[in-house]
This record gives structure tokens, sequence and C-alpha cells, in this order.
């Protein structure tokens, strides 16, 4: 009887499994780099391939170099709370995490998995040097710091000015009815008009950013956390002009099927003139495109409304670093760490070299990324801010509103949307 | 060539259409197989914009950059390293654990044993995700938690029901004579299992091997709660993930980050197959 493996083979292979093991696990890469209480862990989700990944793991590498503390950065991406949460519950989280405020990060603060940082802020000389807003934006009701604001994002609208003018379009569109025209123009040159992931957030926020058309800030906070939009005149205004422009054509053609990564490759591949995208993601666009490219605001409504530009979505709420329970215990080595991250030198490095914005007040713009410039420049005499309605949706409801978001870009009439949106927060 | 030509001219008309059904779907379920593989490898080498224009064509270079930015963005050797480590490492302690347990069973003949193999199978019907929870405590309470060492015991514990159900299906074939002879000649029972069994049960033991490689290489929930985030530590699918941002992945680093965890199995699979489906096939024959 002949077989494809011997026995020799076979046994051969378990014990050089069983002796290459331990030479392995011996192996100093393979060290557990948290260990040794001398070690400040760093729980990140500036890592792998996002935006600043890499000048983040220089900074940390250059301060070590400078101070000889050990830091041992652990890495995760999306999944980075629930990681955190369960290191937590077995008293094995990371002294500090830098991740952002959303979803089950929002309650870390009141459940005890994490400080408040209001008192480290002025022991440390840390309030002058971030922006106010982004300080109120991480402050919870009870006036809880959450943590320090790190990074953050603009949300403009970018206009492939190239393709605007092969449309014979002059300008980019400031009003619903120049966006209309622009995309008939666009639409009669075989040119996609507006391009969003209809199925997925950046759906999601473009919907809400235009319902931020009709309502006032403290409106929205109430739809956006209740859900009710059958209950604000504006809000169902905000609906209407939605279904109002998606009729008019002006997203392309299926929009509901695409995602945040479709939009941007359509728009860099000159498929789309228009995308709404965040800053970190127009870091991503090629030069050759950004070359004809013009950021603004997403076009006001003509009639109604409440805005007096073009609309931007503006949010502190990028990356925080945030203090552990454990991380109370090595606030020696937390307190240097934070300082540096926030020094001119890092902040000048996360913008130049990672087209990031950051939350540190500061004068420098990024160079090598110019729409995350053009998107820095935006005053409010250019656009005016609404508001990233994030913190105010409760976990829960995020993937149902994003289903009922994904109805919207379909040919649902404006009261099916609404109920679709109002059922989301039934999930609560 | 000719003759076979010929043969199939003389089969009645039935059998030509289910021949050439049967050969169409099975070309059909080949190329079912090969080409998200082929999209995998071409993507590899491609822009975002290449592979949302054109996802099948052939790219217009050989440029290694993706794969290198993989490496470099995800850590991927290392993990490759952690992934290799904890799965050879719980293939053996399955191995060592399964085969004197199904011997042991195989070679049972009253009540006791009949009960104990129904524990074992009492194995599949515990939800692996309801039992993570409860896994987690353990490790806490053990002190193993965020090691590797703790999923290197915990993986051979999710796969010796099915390893043991198989291994004692495939040892039960073998004749008794052939135990008793060796016993007659003043074998002890491991030499029993070492000599005799063991060789029989290559096919079934490359089953075994085969189908846990794929469990153990490809876990993602348990790594990423028990072995946690450290790049020293974690396993190649908990590192692959960081390739993916909220918005502009890059896809042709996804996709040659994701050839790292997908070439192993490929690997595997080509050196164990042939065995495995002698596995299958001695089951069906003596079925």
């Amino acid at each position: 009887m002949s077989h494809g493996i011997s026995r020799r083979t076979l046994l051969g292979a378990a014990l050089s499994g069983g002796i290459i093991t331990p030479l392995l696990a011996g192996c100093g890469a393979l060290v557990p780099a948290s260990s040794g209480s001398n070690a400040l862990t760093v729980h990140t989700q500036i890592s792998g391939a996002v935006a600043g990944a890499q000048v983040f793991s220089d900074v940390v590498a250059a301060y070590q170099r400078s101070t000889a503390r050990k830091v041992a950065l652990l890495k995760n991406g999306s999944d980075l709370p629930i990681v955190f949460e369960t290191s937590t519950l077995a008293g094995k989280e990371a002294d500090v995490a830098i991740v952002n405020m959303m979803g089950r990060t929002l309650s870390w603060t009141r459940l005890g998995a994490t400080v408040p940082v209001n008192d480290y802020l002025d022991d440390w000389g840390l309030r002058d040097l971030i922006i106010p807003e982004a300080l109120a934006e991480w402050t919870d009701d009870e006036g809880r710091l959450r943590a320090f604001p790190f990074t953050r994002t603009n949300w403009p609208v970018s206009f492939n000015t190239g393709l605007l003018e092969e449309a014979g379009v002059g300008a980019i569109p400031t009003t619903s009815d120049e966006l209309i025209a622009a995309a008939d123009a666009l639409r009669s040159k075989g040119i996609g008009p507006v391009t969003v992931g209809g199925s997925d957030w950046s759906g999601q926020k473009m919907f809400l950013q235009i319902i931020q058309g009709f309502i006032t800030q403290d409106e929205a906070r109430t739809v956006f956390s209740t859900g009710k939009i059958s209950e604000s005149p504006g809000a169902i205004a905000g609906v209407e002009h939605f279904v109002e422009l998606r009729d008019a054509g002006v997203f392309v053609d299926n929009v509901q099927g695409y995602t945040s990564d479709s939009e941007l490759t359509q728009f860099n591949t000159r498929k789309a003139a228009i995308v709404p995208a965040m800053s970190s993601a127009l870091a991503l666009v090629p030069n050759e495109r950004a070359a004809e490219v013009t950021v603004g605001g997403w076009p006001k409504p003509s009639s109604g409304g409440v805005l007096e530009h073009p609309s931007v979505i503006k949010s502190f709420n990028g990356h925080g670093i945030w203090i552990s329970e454990n991380g109370l215990g090595k606030l020696d080595l937390i307190k240097p760490f934070v300082q540096n991250l926030y020094t001119p030198e890092v902040t000048d490095e996360f913008i130049l070299g990672s087209g990031r914005d950051m939350s540190r007040i500061t004068d420098t713009v990024s160079q090598d990324f110019p729409l995350v410039a053009q998107g820095s420049r935006l005053t409010d005499d250019d656009v005016t801010p609404v508001m990233l309605p994030d913190l105010l949706i409760p976990d829960a409801v995020f993937e149902p509103m994003i289903q009922a978001t994904a109805l919207a870009y379909g040919s649902a009439p404006a009261d099916r949307i609404i109920d679709a949106f109002e059922k989301s927060y039934q999930a609560v | 060539m000719a003759q076979r030509a010929a043969v199939a001219r003389r089969l009645p008309l039935r059998d030509r259409i289910g021949s050439i059904t049967s050969g169409t779907l099975a070309w059909i379920y080949a190329a079912l197989l090969v080409i998200p593989f082929y999209y995998f490898i071409v993507s590899s080498f491609k822009t975002n914009e290449e592979i949302f224009e054109s996802p099948l064509s052939l790219p217009t270079t050989f440029d290694f950059s993706n794969f290198t930015t993989a490496i470099q963005q995800a850590d991927l050797g290392l993990a490759v390293a952690n992934s290799a480590l904890t799965t050879v490492a719980a293939l053996v302690l399955t191995l060592l654990l399964a085969l004197p347990a199904s011997f042991a069973l195989a070679r049972a003949r009253g009540r006791a044993g009949k009960i104990v193999e129904s524990v074992f199978a009492l194995g599949f019907l515990i939800p692996s995700f309801a039992a993570l929870f409860p896994t987690f405590l353990l490790a806490a309470a053990l002190g193993l938690f965020h090691t590797r060492t703790f999923v290197i015991f915990l993986l051979p514990a999710t796969a010796l029901p099915l390893s043991i159900v198989i291994l004692t299906s495939f040892m039960r074939t073998i004749p008794r004579e052939l135990e008793e002879a060796a016993s007659m000649d003043g074998a002890s029972s491991l030499q029993v299992l070492r000599q005799v069994y063991l060789p029989i049960c290559v096919p079934g033991i490359a089953t075994v091997l085969l189908l846990n490689f794929l469990s153990f290489w490809n876990a993602y929930l348990y790594p990423l709660i028990l072995i946690g985030p450290d790049t020293a530590q974690r396993t190649i699918q908990v590192a692959l993930p960081t390739l993916k941002v909220d918005a502009g992945t890059d896809y042709g680093v996804l996709m040659a980050g994701t050839l790292f965890t997908l070439l192993p199995v490929y690997l595997v699979y080509t050196v164990l197959q042939r065995q495995m489906q002698r596995a299958l096939l001695s089951g069906a024959v003596k079925g």
C-alpha cells in the first residue's frame, strides 16, 4: 500500500512543528511589545492604511529614541473599541487609546472604562494648544472631557472644474437650482453629476447634510437625537428637497448601490464631477486629478432653507487620546507622551506628511495635499458649517438608519423615507 | 484519444447528454473557484482605478509595490509568523490528543466507549460564538489573556469533536485481525497505534489536518479578542482588516495582503488533497 505521505514524513512534520514552535516563540520580534511594566501601552486606530499611520509610527519611534522610554503600540482598525472593551473587562486594557468618538466609545467615560481628562488639560499645559470648539465637542453633557481631541475632519464637496467646463458650466454651483442645471449639463455630456456612497455611511452623511439646509442647529440636535422628522416642518422640507434633487438627476445613476470607496474611484476616474468627501479621503485624490478640482460646500437651497452659504460638515470628532483606568497608574509616562503629540513639530508632521486636519491650533497648511489645504482654507464667509450628527445618533440606530438613507437614494417618496428614518430609531 | 472518442460515440444518447452536462457543470464549478483567485492575483498588481474600471483585465505592469505596502502597513511578516506558529502548534496538539482518543474509541467494545464518543459528538452542539464570553473569562482567570498560548490550547479543544469522529470512523475500518496479529507478536498498545493504525490512517489524518488547518488559519474572532492587538502576537486574520479604511481603501494593497492569507491555504490543500480524496473515496467504497 503506497501513500503520498509516509508515516515518517508525517511524524517528522509533527516533530518539526513541536521544535519550531518554541523556537519561534523565543524569537525577539514575536515577544509581546507590551511586556514589561515600564512600557507605556498605546492602543491606536491610527494604524495600517489609515492616513497618518506611518507618521504616527515615526513620531512614536522618534519619541522613544529621544527619551529612552518604551512605548508599545497596539494596533486595530474599526474593531478597536470591542478589543479595548474586552481588554478592560480583563483589566488588561492599554494605558492610552487613540480612537474616534462614535458608537461604543461614547459611553466609555460614563462607564468608567476611561477617565475624564479635564484636570490634565490644564496641568499638562494643553488647554491653550487645542481649538476651543474641539474641546467643547469632546465634552459630554456632564462637563467631562472624554479625551484630548487630536485629529479632526472637514467634509467639503469637491468639484471637478475640468469636467464642469467640458459641460459648459463656468462656475461651481452654490445653489440647488445651479446644481440641478449643472447636473443636466453634465448628463448631456455623458458625465455623472454627484457621486456618493448611497448604500453606506457616506450617503447617510450627505442625506443628513441636505436636511440641515432647512433646520437650525438646535432643531438638528432634536431631530437627530430623537429621529422625529415628522415633528419638524424644517426637516420634512429637507427630505422633500433631497427628493427634488434626486428626482432632478443630481446624483449619478444607481447611486443607491455605491459605497464610499466607489464614489471616490468614480471621482478619481472622471466618471463623476462632484463628490462630498472627508478631508482624510481628499488626501488620497491623485495630484493630476487634484489639479482640476475646486473644493467648496454643498449648494444651499435656492428657496427656503436656513443657510447663508453652501454647507460643509465640520467636525472635531477625529481621533482622541483617551486615558484608561490602567493609565491612571502611569500618568508620569502618559504626560510627556501626550505633550509630545501636541508639539508644533509633531502637528506639522501630521499635516505636511499625511494631510491630516489636526485639533491643535496651528497655521500650518498641507502642501502636498492640495485639496485638504483648500478645505482648511474655507472660512465662514465661504461656507456655512453644519454638524456631523454622529454624537447624537444612538449607536443602535446607525445601521438601520443607513438602510433608510439607502432607500432614499432609490426612488422612494418623501413620506416613505421619513417613515423608514423614524422606524430606524425604534431599535433604541 | 481516438479510442476514447470511439467509445464516447458508442455511448447511448442519454449517457452522452449526462456526460456533457456533468462535464459542463464541472467546468463551471472550476471557473467559479478559479475566477476569484485570478481576480485576487491581478488586482494585487493594480491601482483602485484599474480595479474598478476593468476588474478582470491583466495588469499593465507587474509592480510588487502593493505587496511591500501591505507588508509594511499591516506588519504582515510578523502576522504570518504568528499565524504559522499558532496553527502548527494547535495542529500538533490536536493530533496528539485526537489520535490516541480515536484509537481507544475505535477499539472499545463496551457501552462506556459509546458514551464517551457521544460526549465528544456533543461538542458539535456548542456554537462557537456562544462560547466566546466564557472562554474570555477562562483566559482572564488563567492569566493567559492576550497570549498566543491560550489560543494554541483553545483551538484543539474546538477541533477535537470533528477530528475524533473522523479518525474513529476511519480506524473502525481497520480489521481487528491486524491488531490481534501485532499483539500476538508482543506489540504494546502504543506500538499497535504507531505501527499498525497510523500508517493505514494517513488519509484520515491528512483529512483532519486539512480541515483543521483551514479552521485554525482562518480563525478571526477568537484571536482578535483573546490574542489582542499586539503586532508581535496578532495573527494575519486580525492584521489584515487594518488595510481597510473608512474612505479610500487601496484595494490593490488589500488584495495583495489577502493573497498572503490565501497562499498557505492553497499550498496546504495541494499537499494534502490527494490524501483527503483517498479518505473520502475509501469511505464511499466501504460505506
